[in-house]
């Protein structure tokens, strides 16, 4: 400890020193915010500079920016993709503060507009492993039954892929589903879909943009190791009343956004729900009378611009999936986050982000009797995970070249692994399996340095988890790996006393140089720790699967990534290409005794095994921004394994989500003003698959056999598909804007395979059988009428 | 719990208006080594106990697995210290007490030893308790009234769960005689976790688990169940096995193999036996839908 703080201190003295010999010119800052001149919604990314120089930067998360300049008069230019660029001469005499608004360009003016967008291309940017989506670049794709997903889009870049279509969740370079930090408006997310996998829960309605980091992850990042997802909301218009929404064969959605007091305040209110059971009820007879089968989420946000140097952001989601199965079977689970944020802008180069945000996950599952039934009982079971979070963070810019990014971050955790209650009769009986606690905290900083050709982002993350009391430890006796563990004895802590704590240094570093006017090399190191789990050991993680602290038992897992790349922007910007290496190793990735009890378990710390990971591969990508036809091509070869002792004979074994080749091809063209089409081809390499080359006769059942005790040793057949979709717009109204999108998914149906299974034929129990599960089968036609008013 | 979620699953897939399939494929995969399977599970009924050791065949081989006959099979009651010799026949071991007499007792410990070819196996099963089936009850329902829409009668059992401690218990269903075999469950209590409940009616999903879905009763039928007893070791097997056999689904499992508590009595032997040994107290309860 004593060593990480010392050399935390020589690292801020080191950055201290560089920054006062640059200080010695007269300099002036400019700073401000950028928004868009219709809604008022501020605008990330934008790129701010002086033309035809390297000199710049960009918009913050806020739309802040902030450029320190040698005195004197300088053309500045103000510019973002699919907005009209400004361009003003600013004298720099004094420090100025210059917010600007930006218009929304014609489609005929994209070309030239985006000529401009300097300082934000590839090769300009510091960071590697980062892919940016806006919701206008989201909407091109072909949906899924009619609806732009979030989660479905990040799938289509290099470095993504799933164990399977409706899995609920992702897996960025070689990664574990648990791994992906998924925040919205800064609050961590748990539970990222709907319907067990088929749809996220981010309302693309009140969605602004969605930054994915893969690698090389900037200092203020932490606590998940594969990759960084980070989601923006609208802020909702602050210049006049708005109305969007959607109606859909799946779901529906409305979304009203307007100022409180104009160009001081707005609020954005977007909700959802699924109406599948209100269409199924006619059907529903029986047994199946009182299914309940439906989604909603609602997402609001209001935000006060109180003055010149401080806004505040409230932020809250709400969403439930609900299933209910003949009164007899009653589950619902669901997120609720909650984020306030202040913006401070202590001088024109010191901005501050303060986040504080609530988070919470639950699930509840409940058994009942027959409401005929003489004797009345229930099994009721509810579980819940809850985050309390503070985070400031502060940008200090320096000077044109130097940026540096501080704070702190600091966590309180209470799981509550879950509450039994069973009534029979009159009698209560409640069991509760302990609550767990933790704190998990950050401090770090990072400086950007811009020096010619050369840039490097490099700063430290310190990170610290303390698994704490009111609880009990659990302490297990070493056995054979593979196998439970025995329970030797337990402890109680009391509130607040130390269980266990672990401590890491994360360095972080990321450097760029500049070929040429069009390309340039980038290389990243990045080392990350993970303090928490999910734990689950099916194919896609069900709503039940929990999430637990690393404790005594459970270490945090590390994960050290160097990533390379060669990033090429064409002239005149007609598309850009980018190709990237990385190489990851990962040591304490959580695994699983084979039939591990998770369900409700509290001595599930003896069935966890800790697996050393490795992953490789190449990720390449084209994108092409303007034209008629616009669109992207990735490709990802990559390898992800892992070791753990006591499975697959303690080698090494392909992990369940890799893919050796990962192909996306997303296309889309605008025939004409009202019309547009969207094409979507995906080719995966089949998932790696555990097969039985056995069977066991037993008591009357053939039990499936593995005799090379080897997993995933075979795979399933390739994975590909394409999907397709017509925009059409209808007359544009002053007012009222609609459009039909009309989809196809999976068009020419292929049976896709899921997982391979074995069983005995239903019919002739003599014959056994391998049997392929495709979870989407056919051909699926959407259908959505969006609006705006 | 998770056989709810792929319920779920089900219907989502299935209301969204995209129907998941499934097809029979052929895998062109290596067969397998072969090992000797025990298959022994000892029970207080009066009269013949049998066990049968068979190899593994491969997964879709057709016809029953070849049943090995060269074993020497003793069963030990540890309790009382008598033993039992089981003797090949018929492509099973077995020992016969006579028709009134029963090999397992209700809490008493066995020991079972198999030689063969040279090594040496054993393994130990204890007889636990099990409740009384109180009663099997019946519903008709009608095609459109069925969640599977199958016209039949739906039966439930009624039993309650012995009051202390942690019990685990095995429910069989059969149609008509005992070598028809329609469904399988396995309790903690009352329902499925230690802890939760105690002595309570076993709860829904768990009683009802006698009728197949898919094939409910019919007149005149009758309706078999079985309530044995287990050890906790015994139901872990069990729920193991269980779920290598319901492994499809959005949350399907890896394949994870079954293990074996028939060890070999030379550590030192690389020589292995699979399958189990399982000791229970049983109940039976019948019932023709009328």
């Amino acid at each position: 400890m004593k060593t990480t703080a010392n050399t935390l201190m020589l690292i801020c003295l080191l950055m201290l020193t560089t920054f006062s010999l640059m200080a010695q010119q007269q300099r002036y800052t400019v700073s401000g915010y950028v928004k868009d001149e219709h809604s008022g919604e501020s605008l990330i990314g934008i790129s701010i500079g002086k033309p035809g120089t390297s000199v710049g930067t960009v918009t913050n998360e806020y739309g802040f920016y902030s450029l320190t300049l040698p005195a004197g008069s300088h053309e500045i230019q103000y510019s973002y993709m699919g907005y009209k660029p400004i361009k003003m001469t600013i004298d720099l005499t004094s420090n100025k503060r210059q917010d600007i608004k930006l218009a929304q360009a014609d489609r005929q003016l994209n070309e030239v507009v985006i000529t401009s967008k300097q300082q934000e291309k590839n090769i300009n940017t510091l960071n590697t492993s980062l892919n940016k989506l806006d919701i206008a670049e989201m909407k091109k794709l072909p949906t899924f039954m009619g609806e732009v997903d979030v989660l479905r889009a990040i799938q289509t870049l290099p470095g993504v892929n799933t164990v399977g279509e409706g899995a609920a969740s992702f897996n960025v370079r070689g990664g574990a589903g648990d791994e992906n930090l998924i925040l919205m408006d800064e609050a961590p997310v748990y539970n990222s879909t709907h319907m067990l996998g088929f749809f996220s829960v981010f309302n693309p309605d009140a969605v602004k943009n969605i930054n994915l980091i893969k690698g090389g992850f900037p200092a203020e990042y932490g606590g998940r190791t594969a990759s960084v997802l980070d989601i923006r909301m609208k802020d909702g218009n602050n210049q006049k009343l708005g109305l969007t929404g959607g109606i859909g064969n799946i779901f529906s959605r409305l979304a009203v956004e307007g100022p409180i007091q104009k160009d001081k305040s707005s609020f954005i209110i977007a909700g959802r729900r699924s109406y599948m059971d209100v269409m199924m009820k006619p059907f529903m007879k029986g047994d199946m009378k009182d299914t309940k089968l439906y989604f909603y989420d609602l997402t609001a946000k209001v935000n006060f611009n109180l003055n010149k140097n401080n806004s505040l952001f409230v932020s809250g989601y709400f969403g439930r999936d609900v299933f209910g199965f003949g009164g007899q079977v009653n589950m619902n689970w669901g997120n609720t986050t909650t984020s306030v944020r202040w913006n401070h802008i202590f001088n024109n180069r010191l901005f501050m982000n303060l986040t504080t945000y609530y988070t919470k996950y639950d699930y509840s599952l409940e058994f009942k009797s027959k409401e005929t039934d003489v004797a009345k009982q229930s099994y009721k079971w509810t579980s819940n995970i809850i985050n309390y979070g503070i985070k400031p963070a502060f940008t200090y810019y320096i000077n044109s070249n130097n940026t540096l990014h501080f704070g702190v971050q600091s966590v309180l955790y209470t799981f509550k692994p879950g509450k039994g209650t069973a009534t029979d009769g009159e009698t209560t009986n409640e069991t509760v399996l302990k609550d767990k606690n933790a704190l998990e905290g950050a401090v770090y900083l990072d400086h950007e340095l811009k020096a010619g050709k050369f840039g490097v982002q490099y700063g430290v993350r310190l990170s610290g988890f303390q698994f704490r009391g009111k609880g009990t430890a659990y302490y297990y006796a070493d056995t054979t790996a593979g196998i439970r563990k025995r329970l030797d004895h337990t402890q109680e802590f009391a509130a607040g006393k130390t269980i266990a704590d672990y401590y890491f240094l994360e360095p972080r570093i990321s450097a760029k140089y500049k070929l040429n006017a069009t390309s340039a090399v980038k290389a990243a190191y990045s080392r990350s720790a993970q303090y928490m789990h999910q734990l689950s050991n099916t194919a896609s993680p069900t709503p039940v699967d929990i999430w637990t602290p690393v404790t005594n038992n459970v270490k945090p897992q590390l994960t050290d990534q160097v990533t390379a790349g060669y990033f090429y922007n064409a002239p005149g910007d007609k598309f850009e290409l980018s190709a990237e290496v990385f190489y990851k190793t990962m040591k304490d990735q959580l695994d699983f005794i084979d039939n591990s009890d998770l369900d409700l378990n509290e001595f599930i710390e003896a069935d966890l095994l800790a697996s050393t990971g490795r992953a490789y591969g190449l990720e390449l990508y084209v994108k092409k921004d303007i034209g008629n036809t616009t669109g992207w091509v990735s490709y990802t070869l990559s390898r992800s394994e892992r070791k753990t002792p006591g499975i697959s004979q303690s080698e090494w074994f392909i992990n369940r989500y890799d893919r050796t080749h990962n192909v996306n091809v997303v296309v889309s063209h605008e025939f004409t003003k009202r019309i547009s089409m969207g094409a979507n081809w995906v080719f995966a390499s089949g998932t790696p698959a555990t097969f039985a080359d056995a069977r066991l006769e037993f008591q009357d059942w053939d039990i499936p056999y593995n005799t090379t005790e080897k997993r995933n040793n075979y795979r399933l057949k390739p994975f590909h598909r394409l999907d397709l979709s017509v925009t059409w717009k209808g007359k544009q109204l002053k007012r009222w804007k609609g459009e039909w999108v009309f989809s196809l998914y999976n068009v020419y149906a292929r049976r896709n395979a899921y997982t391979v299974y074995f069983r005995q034929n239903e019919d002739d129990p003599n014959k056994k059988e391998a049997v392929r599960l495709s979870i989407i089968g056919s051909i699926i036609p959407g259908i959505t009428y969006n609006f705006k008013f | 719990m998770k056989r709810i979620i792929n319920i779920f699953a089900i219907l989502v897939t299935a209301a969204a208006g995209f129907t998941s399939c499934e097809d029979v494929i052929d895998l062109d995969i290596p067969n397998g080594k072969t090992f000797a399977v025990v298959d022994a599970w000892i029970t207080n009924e009066a009269g013949k106990q049998s066990i049968r050791i068979t190899e593994s065949v491969p997964y879709t081989a057709t016809g029953a697995a070849p049943a090995i006959s060269d074993a020497v099979v003793v069963l030990t009651d540890l309790t009382d210290n008598k033993t039992y010799p089981f003797t090949f026949a018929n492509g099973v071991y077995s020992h016969d007490p006579g028709l009134d007499k029963s090999i397992g007792v209700l809490n008493h410990a066995y020991k079972l030893r198999i030689e063969l070819k040279t090594e040496v196996f054993e393994a130990i099963d204890t007889i636990k308790r099990v409740p009384e089936i109180d009663s099997i009850s019946y519903e008709f329902k009608t095609e459109e009234n069925s969640a599977s829409n199958e016209e039949g009668y739906y039966a439930r059992f009624w039993g309650r769960d012995l009051a202390g401690a942690s019990d685990y218990y095995w429910v069989r269903s059969y149609r008509n005689t005992k070598e028809n075999r329609v469904g399988d469950a396995f309790a903690v209590d009352g329902s499925y976790q230690e802890y939760v409940s105690d002595s309570a009616i076993f709860i829904v999903p768990i009683s009802e688990s006698i009728t197949d879905w898919d094939k409910p009763f019919q007149l005149n039928e009758t309706v078999i169940v079985r309530l044995a007893s287990l050890t906790k070791s015994s139901h872990t097997f069990l729920t193991h096995v269980e779920s290598q056999l319901n492994n499809g689904g959005l949350f399907a499992k890896i394949l994870e193999n079954v293990k074996s508590n028939i060890k070999n009595t030379n550590a030192s032997s690389e020589t292995r036996v699979l399958g189990w040994f399982g000791t229970s107290a049983v109940k039976f309860k019948e019932r023709v839908i009328r």
